[in-house]
């Protein structure tokens, strides 16, 4: 049970970094490869600033605020300088490296006994509910504290899904959809393309650090490694939410995202526990997002549509 | 005061290299407010480089534009869109496929606006774009939240056209759009264009490969050739200009030694 409270609750941290991959990836349809390091970049602002005593509340929303500012200078370089959106993902996310270090000052910051948004939750419960310490759930015992983290981070992922649904709703929403879907008709419509995706790199590397901050605190440390892969991580969650979804609206798509990191996480604690070596981790999430991307385009018959005619 | 001012514009592509186009060689017109004109011209005479310039898909060399009263020449695209319609030749251009034909409404109901964080699509729009897509007869108006990439292209270019001249521009351009369309949505959409061009009085440029459009519709005739325009016809004579004219018009030219002969057979082969 705790087991699955926690894979539970990693999943739905990450589904905060999932939803960040989503614009990137289903909205702008490519990798921005910014968030690798957008989401250390959050961790790192967060434990900074906690681990000197500021208040995480505070803490969290300035790492969202520095997340959204490396999304907005990889979307500068990408639309006023014309560098190719990979290209430009790699050099923030290599710069970020250095930056974090400085941010934390070492590679690694622990918050073992810090005040952090989690701590300050937990002693809400605990006032209203005296100092229970454990519950039975289904048959076994489960700390409260972990079931306090869970309903926080749901509250939470359930939250931004529900803005980022309405924004898409937006006037500015959907022109950012149709700045993904077909660039020259928005253009002609009078939207500056370049805004729209420096905009949108700006919310997706916001929600991805708003995830490494909140990653941080639960885990009870920032790492300046921790990035590493995090952008296959929320493609392969995105595209197995597609997978359960369907093709459908943009409320779908945002549920498939967060269904999407829940599930791929609740796999990996399964195989984990099936004896699986945590050093393939990384490699099977690759393989699984190459084996999504190849699969369905290896089976899909190619119809070559008809010549156009001419008056 | 004209509507649009083209003076002396030029436009090479691909400069100082072997593949160099010279795309616009002193381009010089102007187009009365609620002129309806359509552009003829070859094959890679310079027809879509006119319009593109005047939309800003790029910025040309020299020369200048003005519109509406407002130097564009060195606007970007995005900010001439207050003022331009556009329709392309490629059906699937016009329209975002995935997003629903009531919010490709509400995108172009806002052409040239700043989006803001409004609701795009509220129960009072969709009434209004409903009436709006009721007369072209196609059954649309019960379909607003389909997607658009669902539609056929005859579906979507009439839609397109409804969508550029939702907020009336003050200049619409038409590049080839029908071209791509079967006969009978071709003839469609091409009623459309006549009866929305007329009733707003809409101020139009319209891209043309077929004799008898370039013959029945608007009330002025421009051909392009090699990036100028080489043939004005406006007014009565306009009006009484049936396609035999137009070899007559081409023959001339050719005497007169504006076009050589391979020109001269390729507008026969393609307008006749
Ligand atoms: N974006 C571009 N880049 C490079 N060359 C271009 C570009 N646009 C047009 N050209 C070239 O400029 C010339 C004029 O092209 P344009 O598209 O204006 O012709 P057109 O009159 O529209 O012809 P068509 O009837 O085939 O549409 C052609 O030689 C074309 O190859
Ligand atoms: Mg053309």
């Amino acid at each position: 049970m705790t087991l699955l409270l926690g894979s539970w609750t990693i999943g739905l941290i990450l589904a905060l970094l999932a939803l960040g991959v989503f614009i990137s990836f289903r909205i702008f349809s490519f990798a921005d490869l910014t968030a690798d390091g957008s989401l250390t970049l959050g961790a790192a602002v967060a434990a900074a600033l906690i681990a000197r005593g500021y208040n995480p509340w505070l803490a969290t929303s300035l790492a969202v605020v520095a997340g959204s500012l490396a999304g907005g200078l990889s979307g500068l370089l990408q639309t006023r300088f014309q560098i190719n959106g990979l290209l430009s993902g790699i050099l923030v996310a290599t710069a970020l490296y250095s930056v974090n270090l400085h941010v934390m000052g070492r590679s690694n910051v622990p918050l073992l006994d810090a005040r952090t948004v989690n701590s300050d939750l937990q002693g809400v419960v605990q006032k209203v509910s005296g100092k229970v310490e454990s519950v039975q759930l289904l048959g076994s015992s489960v700390r409260v504290s972990d079931l306090v983290n869970l309903g926080a981070i749901l509250l939470l992922v359930c939250l931004t899904a529900w803005l980022l649904h309405l924004f898409f709703k937006t006037s500015l929403g959907t022109a950012m959809r149709a700045t993904g879907d077909n660039p020259r008709m928005i253009r002609a419509l009078g939207v500056d393309v370049g805004r729209m995706i420096t905009l949108g790199l700006m919310m997706s590397n916001g929600l991805v650090a708003l995830s490494g901050a909140m990653l941080a605190q639960y885990q009870g440390f920032a790492d300046v490694q921790m990035g590493i892969g995090m952008v296959v991580l929320g493609l392969a969650s995105v595209i197995l939410g597609q997978a359960l979804v369907g093709r459908g609206g943009i409320g779908l798509s945002i549920c498939g995202a967060i269904m999407g990191s829940l599930l791929f996480r609740l796999m990996i604690a399964l195989a984990l526990r099936a004896g699986l070596d945590p050093n393939d981790l990384k490699l099977i999430t690759a393989v699984f997002v190459l084996l999504a991307l190849v699969l369905p385009r290896a089976f899909q018959l190619r119809v070559k549509p008809a010549p156009a005619g001419r008056l | 005061m004209a509507t649009l001012e083209v003076r002396g514009l030029y436009k090479t592509f691909f400069p100082g290299t072997p593949d160099e186009v010279r795309a616009l060689r002193g381009l010089d017109f102007s187009i009365e407010p609620g002129s309806f004109v359509v552009v003829i011209g070859t094959n890679g005479s310079g027809k879509s480089t006119t319009l593109n310039a005047v939309a800003g898909t790029f910025l040309a060399d020299a020369g200048s534009i003005t519109l509406a009263g407002h130097n564009i020449t060195r606007w970007p695209e995005h900010r001439r869109a207050r003022f331009i319609g556009r329709v392309f030749q490629d059906p699937l251009a016009g329209t975002s496929p995935t997003l629903s034909i009531a919010e490709n409404f509400a995108l172009a109901s806002q052409r040239g606006q700043p989006r803001r964080l409004g609701l795009a699509v509220t129960r009072r729009r969709i009434a209004e774009f409903r009436e709006h897509v009721r007369p072209l007869g196609m059954r649309l108006e019960d379909r607003l939240d389909n997607p658009i990439g669902s539609l056929s292209g005859g579906q979507r270019q009439a839609l397109t056209l409804l969508m550029a001249t939702f907020r009336k521009p003050e200049l619409l351009l038409l590049d080839e759009h029908t071209a791509a369309l079967d006969p009978r949505s071709a003839e469609q959409v091409i009623r459309l264009t006549d009866e929305i061009v007329r009733s707003q009085q809409l101020t139009t440029m319209m891209v043309t490969h077929s004799m008898a459009h370039a013959a029945s519709l608007g009330d002025r005739l421009v051909m392009v050739h090699q990036g100028r325009l080489i043939l004005d016809v406006t007014g009565a004579e306009k009006r009484r200009l049936r396609p035999h004219d137009l070899l007559e018009k081409f023959e001339e030219l050719r005497r007169s030694d504006q076009l050589d002969e391979t020109a001269a057979q390729l507008i026969r082969a393609s307008y006749v």
